[in-house]
C-alpha cells in the first residue's frame, strides 16, 4: 500500500543503539515507516528486532540515535506518543481473572476513552473475539490470546499498531487466521501496522516493506519483490548428478533446465531431483549473510 | 500523568472484581479466620468451667456439708462424690478429675480442709484453690455467728472484664487484615511483573500511582468488610459483646491495612518470583502473629516477647482494634496506635519506592 502523499513518515529512526554491557544488541539501525504501510522487521531469534521495536515504542531507553513518531520525538518523554500507538508485547499476559470484554473496557477507561463500552466491542469485533467476550483470558486458546492482546493495542484507536512476534508458537491455521486480522486492521481500519517476525513467510505474505535484521543491524530494506529482485535471481533451480548436489540461482529457468537436461543427455549422465522453486526470502538471506536462515 | 477520578473509580472496581473472583482470597481473608476463631475459641474459650472437684465420703458434720452445698452452687464447677480420700486422691491422680477435697476432724469439732490438685494444670489448680478457700472462709466466719471482719470484692478495672474469646476475636481480625494485606499485594506485585502486566501498563497512559491507588484502594475495601463480617461472626455465633465505639476500629484497621500493603509492597519490589514472595511474606508474618498478642495477651509472656512486640505492626492494629471494638475505648485511646501504623506505614512505603522495578530481572 502506498504512502499517503500529504502525510509525512509514520515512524522515523535514525542511528538506534542499545548496548548491553560489552554486548551491542541494536547497532546504528536506521529506517523509516510509511504511513499505512505493514512493515515488518524479519531476522533470527536474537538479531534485535524486540529491542529496536521497544525502542520505538518507548518501552526501552535507546543508548544513542534519534526516534520520531508521527512528528513527536519519543525520547526522552515516550508519554508524547502514548495514545497515537497500540502496542502488542511479545510477552503478556493480562489479568487473569478478567473476562475478555472487561479488560478491554479497562484498558480504554486507561486511555480515558468516554465511549469505552463501544470501543471494547469494536476492537473485539475487528479481532474476530466477538463470542469471546464474557470468556476470562486465562480460558482462551493461544490464538486467541494472541488476538484479544491486539484488540487491546487496538482499543484507544491508535494510528500506529505495534505487533511484536504476534503468530510465534500459533499453529499454522491460527496463524493464517491472524495474518486476515492484521490485514484487515492495515487495509480496512487504516492503521499503519509494524511487526516483527522470524517466518520468512510471513514477512512475504504480510508485509509491503521489510527491513531483514541480523546481528543488530539492518541487511536490506525493501519491499519482498523488491529484495528478491535484488537478488538478480528468478528462482533456484536444483539437481543431483554424479557429480553431487547442484543449485543454481537464475533469470532464465528455461534456458538453465534445458541445457542442465542437455548436457546430462549429451554425457549419458541421469539427472535426479530435479527442482526449480521461485526465489524468495531465503535466498535473499542466505545471499546477504552467507548463512542459512534458520527460523 | 494527571489523576482523573473516573478511571480510578473503573480501575478500582476492576481490582475489586479480580479480588472477589479469586476464591482463595475470599478463604483467607474469611473463611480461614472464622475456623481458626472457632477452634481456638473450642481449645481454649470455656474459661467459664472451673473444673470438677471430687469430694471424700463421708461428709456428716454441719459445716463440711454446708461447704459442699456452697460448692454445688458455684457457677462452673462440677462437685463429686468418692467413697474414701485414698479413692479422691487417686483420681486426682490419674488425670480423671481436676480436684479431690478431704475433710479431716480436728477432735474438737472442727476440721481440716484439704485440698489435692494436680501440677499439670498449675491455672485451673489455683482457680480451683480460690473458690475452695473463700468458701471455707464464708462457712467459718457464718459459723461463728458474727458479721465477717473485711468482705472481699475482687473489681476488674477493665470496663468490661474481657473473656479468652473476647481477647481473641479482635486478633483475628488483625490476622486476617495482615495476611489478606501482605501475601496479597507481595505476590500480585511479583506477579504483574514477572507476566510483564507491568510493562503493558506502562505503555498505556493511567500513572503507575493512580494504579496502585486504585489497587489500595479495593484492599481497604477488603479490610473494612472482614471488619464488620468478623464482628458479626463473633457476635452471633460466639455471643461476643462488641462495643458501641466498634466504628472506631475501623480507621484503626484501615491505618493497620495501609501499613501491610506497604509492606507487601516492600516484599514485591524486592523478591523476583511468585514462590520467593510466598515464602518471604511467611517468614516475616509467621512470628508476627505470634509476637504481637494476637493470641494470648502479650502481658503474659517474657519480658524479652513484650519489648519485640512493641515494634511489631501487628501489636498495635490487634491493640487498638480490641480497644475500639471490644473493651468500649474512644478513638482518642487508640490515636498512639493509629500513628505508630501509619508512620511504619511511611517508612515501608519509602522502601518500596526506592526499590520498585518494572521490569523483571533478566
Amino acid at each position: 500500500m502506498p504512502a499517503r502523499m500529504d502525510a509525512g513518515a509514520a515512524i522515523e529512526v535514525q542511528g538506534l543503539t542499545k548496548r548491553y554491557g560489552s554486548h551491542v544488541a541494536v547497532d546504528g539501525v536506521s529506517l523509516t515507516v510509511d504511513r499505512s504501510e505493514v512493515f515488518g522487521i524479519l531476522g533470527p531469534n536474537g538479531a534485535g528486532k524486540t529491542t529496536t521495536l521497544e525502542m520505538i515504542e518507548g518501552l526501552r531507553e535507546p543508548d544513542a540515535g534519534d526516534v520520531t513518531v508521527l512528528g513527536h520525538s519519543v525520547w526522552p518523554d515516550p508519554r508524547s506518543i502514548q495514545t497515537l500507538i497500540g502496542v502488542q508485547l511479545q510477552t503478556t499476559s493480562l489479568f487473569d481473572m478478567l473476562t475478555a470484554r472487561e479488560l478491554l473496557v479497562l484498558f480504554a477507561r486507561f486511555y480515558l476513552r468516554a465511549d469505552a463500552d463501544e470501543r471494547a466491542e469494536s476492537s473485539l469485533a475487528q479481532v474476530g473475539l466477538e463470542s469471546k467476550g464474557a470468556d476470562y483470558a486465562k480460558n482462551l486458546s493461544g490464538g486467541q490470546q494472541q488476538r484479544l492482546a491486539i484488540a487491546l493495542a487496538l482499543v484507544h484507536d491508535p494510528e500506529i499498531v505495534f505487533l511484536d512476534e504476534p503468530t510465534t508458537g500459533l499453529d499454522p491455521q491460527a496463524r493464517r487466521n491472524l495474518w486476515d486480522v492484521i490485514r484487515s486492521i492495515n487495509q480496512e481500519h487504516g492503521k499503519t501496522v509494524v511487526l516483527t517476525t522470524h517466518y520468512l513467510e510471513e514477512a512475504e505474505e504480510l508485509c509491503d516493506r521489510v527491513a531483514i535484521m541480523d546481528e543488530a543491524r539492518i541487511v536490506a530494506l525493501d519491499t519482498p519483490a523488491g529484495l528478491i529482485e535484488a537478488l538478480d535471481a528468478d528462482a533456484r533451480v536444483s539437481y543431483t548428478d554424479s557429480g553431487g548436489d547442484h543449485a543454481v540461482y537464475v533469470r532464465d529457468v528455461q534456458a538453465t533446465v534445458l541445457e542442465v537436461l542437455e548436457r546430462a543427455r549429451a554425457s549419458g549422465e541421469t539427472v535426479q531431483n530435479l527442482s526449480v522453486k521461485g526465489a524468495d526470502l531465503e535466498d535473499v538471506f542466505l545471499s546477504l549473510t552467507g548463512r542459512e536462515y534458520r527460523e | 500523568m494527571r489523576f482523573n477520578p473516573g478511571r480510578f473509580g473503573a480501575t478500582t472496581m476492576a481490582q475489586l472484581r479480580m479480588t472477589f473472583r479469586r476464591r482463595i482470597t475470599l478463604f483467607w481473608s474469611l473463611v480461614f479466620p472464622m475456623i481458626l476463631m472457632t477452634l481456638l475459641g473450642l481449645l481454649f474459650g470455656r474459661s467459664v468451667t472451673a473444673g470438677d472437684i471430687v469430694v471424700a465420703q463421708p461428709v456428716t458434720a454441719a459445716a463440711p456439708k454446708a461447704m459442699v452445698t456452697a460448692l454445688e452452687h458455684t457457677k462452673g464447677l462440677t462437685v463429686k462424690t468418692s467413697s474414701d480420700a485414698a479413692a479422691a486422691i487417686k483420681k486426682v491422680k490419674d488425670g480423671d478429675e481436676d480436684a479431690a477435697l478431704v475433710f479431716a476432724p480436728k477432735g474438737d469439732g472442727s476440721f481440716t480442709v484439704r485440698l489435692y490438685t494436680s501440677n499439670t494444670s498449675a491455672t485451673q489448680a489455683g482457680i480451683l484453690k480460690g473458690i475452695v478457700f473463700g468458701a471455707a472462709d464464708r462457712v467459718s466466719i457464718a459459723a461463728t455467728g458474727g458479721p465477717p471482719a473485711l468482705a472481699f470484692r475482687a473489681v476488674s478495672v477493665d470496663s468490661a472484664s474481657l473473656s479468652y474469646i473476647d481477647f481473641l476475636l479482635p486478633g483475628i481480625v488483625a490476622l486476617s487484615i495482615m495476611i489478606s494485606a501482605v501475601i496479597g499485594l507481595a505476590t500480585v506485585l511479583v506477579d504483574w511483573r514477572q507476566r510483564g502486566i507491568l510493562r503493558r501498563l506502562k505503555l498505556t497512559p493511567i500513572p503507575l500511582a493512580e494504579f496502585f491507588a486504585a489497587r489500595i484502594t479495593a484492599s481497604l475495601v477488603v479490610a473494612v468488610m472482614q471488619v464488620v463480617v468478623l464482628l458479626a461472626f463473633g457476635r452471633i455465633v460466639f455471643g461476643i459483646h462488641i462495643s458501641s465505639t466498634w466504628w472506631a476500629g475501623m480507621p484503626v484497621a484501615i491505618a493497620g491495612c495501609l501499613c501491610f500493603l506497604a509492606m507487601g509492597f516492600a516484599i514485591g519490589s524486592v523478591v523476583s518470583n511468585p514462590e520467593t514472595g510466598d515464602a518471604v511474606s511467611n517468614v516475616i508474618t509467621n512470628p508476627m502473629m505470634f509476637l504481637s498478642g494476637v493470641f494470648f495477651p502479650v502481658a503474659a509472656m517474657p519480658a524479652f516477647v513484650q519489648a519485640i512486640a512493641q515494634v511489631l505492626p501487628l501489636y498495635y492494629l490487634a491493640n487498638g482494634l480490641r480497644d475500639t471494638t471490644v473493651r468500649g475505648l474512644s478513638l482518642t485511646h487508640v490515636a498512639g496506635d493509629i500513628g505508630v501504623l501509619l508512620a511504619a506505614t511511611a517508612v515501608l512505603a519509602a522502601v518500596s519506592l526506592r526499590t520498585f522495578r518494572w521490569e523483571p530481572k533478566t
